[in-house]
């Protein structure tokens, strides 16, 4: 019957900050849904399958273009919003662009990589050392994101699977649909019928 | 506790990032993660989290790899008459 907390919000400090915090965090993450739940609407997938197959069928056609094109469609979709985007856009123009984030990167040997590890652990006392070491891998997977801050490569990262997990659904119906409707007609053979 | 944690939320754009809010994050991701998704928070640890996300997107990866390699043999197979491929696009819209 005694209530414990305070009747009037207002007034008391303690919800304020907590009010304060809370407005802050949903803001952050409201944004952060608002992005990736584009990726999940039928008209985002519709749109880029159409968009996907119009560019397909000017193009060569090797598993490695197609790869290539639907990447570079899926970037141009997120309009410049996600640094994934941005980066497989500026990775695709010639590569002169990429030399500089890859110069490290292409030294991925085990050597590098357990030298600099004894340098993270003492830096990064308060995070485990796996942590760091997964970490860094993530950020090897979601394109120009090697040198984020972990909020950012989570926001990155978070974008990226969705507008990936749209990618997989879009090129997965334009394969049926070109699959199944799309055999070219016989060649005009007469023996079956009379002749 | 409290005391710190919003101290640290005010100026957290630009200083050092709470374990909390790494917690927060993490935890985030977790949900986008099919094989996660269902268990509760106190039951993966962070690492476990950021291993089966980079195994997702490899996945994910590999799994555009292997539709890029189908609609290639596709495309090569069907002819690109204008007929056929509005066909196609109606069907996509």
């Amino acid at each position: 019957m005694a209530s414990l907390i305070s009747s009037d919000p207002d007034t008391s400090p303690e919800l304020n900050r907590k009010k304060r915090k809370r407005s802050t965090v949903e803001t952050n993450s409201s944004m952060e849904k608002h992005r990736s739940k584009r990726w999940r609407t039928d008209k985002e997938q519709q749109i880029y399958s159409l968009k996907l197959f119009d560019a397909l069928r000017g193009s060569r056609r090797s598993g490695r273009e197609v790869r290539v094109t639907a990447d570079r469609v899926l970037a141009v979709s997120a309009r410049g919003a996600t640094r994934w985007s941005r980066a497989i856009l500026t990775s695709q123009l010639g590569g002169g662009a990429s030399l500089r984030n890859h110069k490290k990167a292409k030294v991925v040997t085990g050597n590098g990589k357990l030298k600099k590890q004894p340098a993270a652990i003492k830096k990064e006392n308060r995070r485990l050392p796996a942590v760091v070491r997964r970490v860094k891998v993530l950020g090897g997977l979601v394109p120009g994101c090697r040198k984020l801050s972990l909020p950012n490569l989570l926001e990155e990262a978070t974008d990226y699977i969705a507008a990936l997990e749209m990618q997989v659904r879009a090129m997965t119906a334009l394969t049926q649909i070109i699959g199944g409707g799309g055999a070219a007609p016989p060649p005009a053979d007469h023996q079956l019928g009379s002749s | 506790m409290s005391s710190r944690r919003s101290r640290s939320n005010q100026q957290s754009s630009t200083s050092r990032i709470t374990d909390d809010q790494i917690a927060d994050l993490i935890s985030k991701l977790q949900q986008l993660i099919p094989e996660l998704r269902g268990r509760r928070f106190n039951k993966v640890s962070a690492s476990k989290v950021l291993q089966e996300t980079c195994n997702y997107i490899r996945n994910l990866h590999r799994e555009v790899d292997d539709l890029s390699d189908r609609l290639s043999e596709l495309l090569a197979s069907t002819e690109a008459d204008s007929e056929q491929a509005a066909i196609i696009r109606s069907l996509l819209m």
